[in-house]
C-alpha cells in the first residue's frame, strides 16, 4: 500500500499508517469512489416496488383529504 | 489489519490497493475514525467484565440514538394522547410490540452498514439505480422536513410552558444543535447527543408521580385489555403510535451512523445490543408517557387536540408544578434530540447521493456541503414554526401517519439489500429474520389500508361494532 507523502490535509505519516492499519480497506474514504455494481431488478421485484409506490401515492392523497376535512 | 468477513464486491478493491496499484489518499475523516477503532481494538483484545463493559461503552450509540431520537416531539404527543384517550390498557403492550418491530428493522441496518461500509441512500442509488433512489430520497426528504417542523413545534410548546418566547425557544434549540457539531468529531457529537437523549427518561418520574395502578399495568401487559373500540380515532392513534417507533429516517440514520462510527462485521453483536438497549429505554419512556397522562382519561378530560404545553398544564393539578415542568422539559428534550438526529440523517443522505463528503468527522472546510444541509434543514424547519398563523396543528396530526405510510416501500428496499448476497456475503438475513421483517411490512401496510378505509368509508367501522 502506498500512502501519499503529501496530502492536502497535512496528515502525518504516523496518522496515515494508523488509518491504513486500523481501518478495513473499504472503510477508507478513498474506497467510496468505487461504485457498487448495479443490480438488475426482476419482474416480481419491480411489481412489488410499483405496487407500493402506487399505494403510497394513493394513501398520501387520503392524508391530504383527511387534513382538508379536518381544516373544514 | 482487521479485515472481517468481507462481502464479495470489495475483493477487487482490496486487491487493487494491496497490489500497490494506486496511491491511497488518507483524510482527516479516516484518521479520526482510525483513532476510534484503535480504542475498540484495544478493548476487544483484553478479557474480563470491565473490558466487555468498555467495549459496549465504545460501540453503543447509533442504536440508542435512533430509538430515543424517534421518541420525538410528535411521538411523545401521540403517547400522551393515547394515555389521555384510552388510559391503561391495550396500548401499553401495543407500544412495546411496535418497539419489537423497530428492533427487527433496525438490526438489518446495523448489518448492512457494518458489512458494506456504505450508507442506506448510497446503497439504494448504486444497487437499484437513480430512478428508485430518487423515489426513496423524496420520501425521506418530505418525511424528514415535516418531522423536523414538529420537533420545533414541540420545543416551542415545551419551553412555552415556562413562559419562554417562541423565538428564544427556537434559538436555544439551534444553539444546542450547533453545539453538538462544533467538535467536528463523530464520537463527541454522539456522546453529547446521547447525554441529551438520556433525559428522555424524564417521563419515568412523571409517571411515578401519578401513582399508577401497577395491578392494572400488569393486567394490561398480560391480557392486552381493556380493548379500545374499533373506530377512526383508535386507528389514527394506532397508526400514530406505530409511526412513533418505525419511520424511514431511522433506517437511513442508523446505517449511516454505523458507517460513520466505523463499525465492522466484528461489531455486529454489539450493534444488536445497542439497538435492543435503545429500544428498551425508548419503550420505558413511551410507556411512562402513557401512564403519565392516563389520569386525564380517569378524569374524563378531552385531550384530542392538546399540544405539549397543554398536556403539562392539564397534569399540573394532578402532579403539581414540578411534575408538570418535568413533562414540559421532556417534550423539549424529545424535540431537541430528534432535530439533531433527523437533520443528521438528511445530511448523510444528501452527501451519499451527491457523492459529497459526508461524515461528522469532517473538518468544517471539507464538509461544507454536509454541514450546510444539516444546518439548513434545521433552520428552515425552525423558521416555519415561527411564522405566525400557520396551521401547524395539522402537521403534528399527520406526521406520524405519513411516516407509517412511507415505511413499507422503504422496508422493501431494506429487505432486498439485506438479502443481497453480492453485497452482504454470509451476512444475509436468516429465514426467521425475513419472516419477521415480511410480517412487519404486512402489518404496516394493513394498518395504512385500515386507516385509509376509516377515512374514506368511516361507516364500515360503525357496522363492525365500533363507535
Amino acid at each position: 500500500m502506498t500512502p501519499r507523502e503529501e496530502t492536502p490535509d497535512l496528515i502525518s505519516n504516523a496518522d496515515q499508517q494508523l488509518a491504513l492499519s486500523s481501518l478495513e480497506h473499504d472503510q477508507l474514504v478513498h474506497a467510496k469512489k468505487y461504485f457498487i455494481p448495479r443490480r438488475h431488478l426482476k419482474g416480481p421485484e419491480l411489481l412489488v416496488l410499483w405496487a407500493l409506490r402506487i399505494y403510497l401515492l394513493f394513501m398520501m392523497a387520503v392524508v391530504v383529504y383527511q387534513v382538508w376535512i379536518a381544516s373544514h | 489489519m482487521s479485515v472481517g468477513s468481507q462481502p464479495p464486491y470489495t475483493k477487487p478493491l482490496a486487491a487493487r490497493i494491496a497490489n500497490g496499484g494506486e496511491a491511497v489518499v488518507i483524510t482527516h475523516e479516516d484518521v479520526d475514525r482510525a483513532h476510534d477503532r484503535v480504542r475498540v481494538s484495544a478493548a476487544r483484545a483484553r478479557r474480563g467484565f470491565s473490558s466487555r463493559a468498555k467495549l459496549l461503552w465504545l460501540l453503543v450509540g447509533p442504536g440508542v440514538l435512533v430509538m430515543l431520537g424517534e421518541n420525538d416531539g410528535p411521538s411523545m404527543l401521540s403517547y400522551a394522547a393515547t394515555g389521555a384517550k384510552f388510559g391503561i390498557g391495550f396500548f401499553l403492550p401495543f407500544v412495546a410490540l411496535t418497539f419489537c418491530m423497530a428492533i427487527v428493522v433496525q438490526e438489518m441496518t446495523v448489518r448492512l452498514g457494518a458489512a458494506t461500509h456504505r450508507g442506506h441512500a448510497e446503497l439504494i442509488f448504486e444497487r437499484f439505480g437513480p430512478f428508485w433512489g430518487w423515489f426513496s430520497m423524496v420520501d425521506l426528504g418530505i418525511g424528514n422536513f415535516l418531522t423536523l417542523i414538529t420537533e420545533f413545534i414541540a420545543i416551542r410548546a415545551g419551553l412555552g410552558f415556562f413562559g419562554v418566547p417562541p423565538w428564544i425557544a427556537i434559538l436555544i434549540a439551534l444553539v444546542i444543535l450547533y453545539g453538538a457539531l462544533v467538535s467536528h468529531r463523530y464520537w463527541t457529537w454522539e456522546r453529547i447527543t446521547l447525554a441529551a437523549a438520556a433525559f428522555n427518561l424524564i417521563f419515568v418520574p412523571v409517571a411515578l408521580m401519578t401513582h399508577p395502578s401497577w395491578h392494572s399495568v400488569g393486567h394490561a401487559f398480560i391480557t392486552w385489555r381493556p380493548l379500545p373500540g374499533l373506530n377512526k380515532d383508535t386507528l389514527l392513534l394506532m397508526l400514530a403510535d406505530i409511526g412513533a417507533t418505525v419511520t424511514p429516517w431511522m433506517l437511513f440514520f442508523q446505517q449511516s451512523a454505523t458507517v460513520d462510527k466505523g463499525m465492522t462485521t466484528k461489531d455486529i453483536r454489539f450493534g444488536r445490543i445497542d439497538t435492543v438497549l435503545g429500544a428498551a429505554l425508548a419503550t420505558a419512556a413511551a410507556v411512562a408517557t402513557i401512564l403519565a397522562t392516563a389520569p386525564l382519561f380517569a378524569h374524563q378530560m378531552t385531550a384530542d387536540t392538546f399540544q405539549a404545553a397543554e398536556f403539562a398544564q392539564a397534569l399540573q393539578p394532578l402532579i403539581g408544578r414540578f411534575g408538570a415542568s418535568l413533562f414540559a422539559l421532556g417534550m423539549v428534550e424529545a424535540g431537541i434530540v430528534a432535530s439533531i438526529t433527523i437533520s443528521a440523517a438528511s445530511a448523510y443522505a444528501f452527501g451519499e447521493v451527491t457523492h459529497k463528503p459526508h461524515s461528522l468527522n469532517l473538518p468544517l472546510g471539507q464538509g461544507k456541503a454536509f454541514y450546510s444541509v444539516l444546518t439548513l434543514c434545521a433552520v428552515a424547519a425552525a423558521a416555519i414554526v415561527l411564522i405566525p398563523g400557520l396551521p401547524l396543528v395539522y402537521v403534528v396530526l399527520v406526521v406520524n401517519v405519513v411516516a407509517v405510510l412511507a415505511m413499507p416501500p422503504a422496508l422493501v428496499f431494506l429487505f432486498m439489500l439485506v438479502n443481497d448476497k453480492e453485497i452482504m456475503g454470509d451476512l444475509v438475513s436468516p429465514v426467521w429474520a425475513n419472516v419477521l421483517s415480511t410480517a412487519v411490512v404486512f402489518i404496516l401496510t394493513a394498518a395504512g389500508v385500515l386507516f385509509g378505509i376509516s377515512i374514506i368509508a368511516p361507516n364500515i367501522f360503525a357496522t363492525l361494532g365500533g363507535k
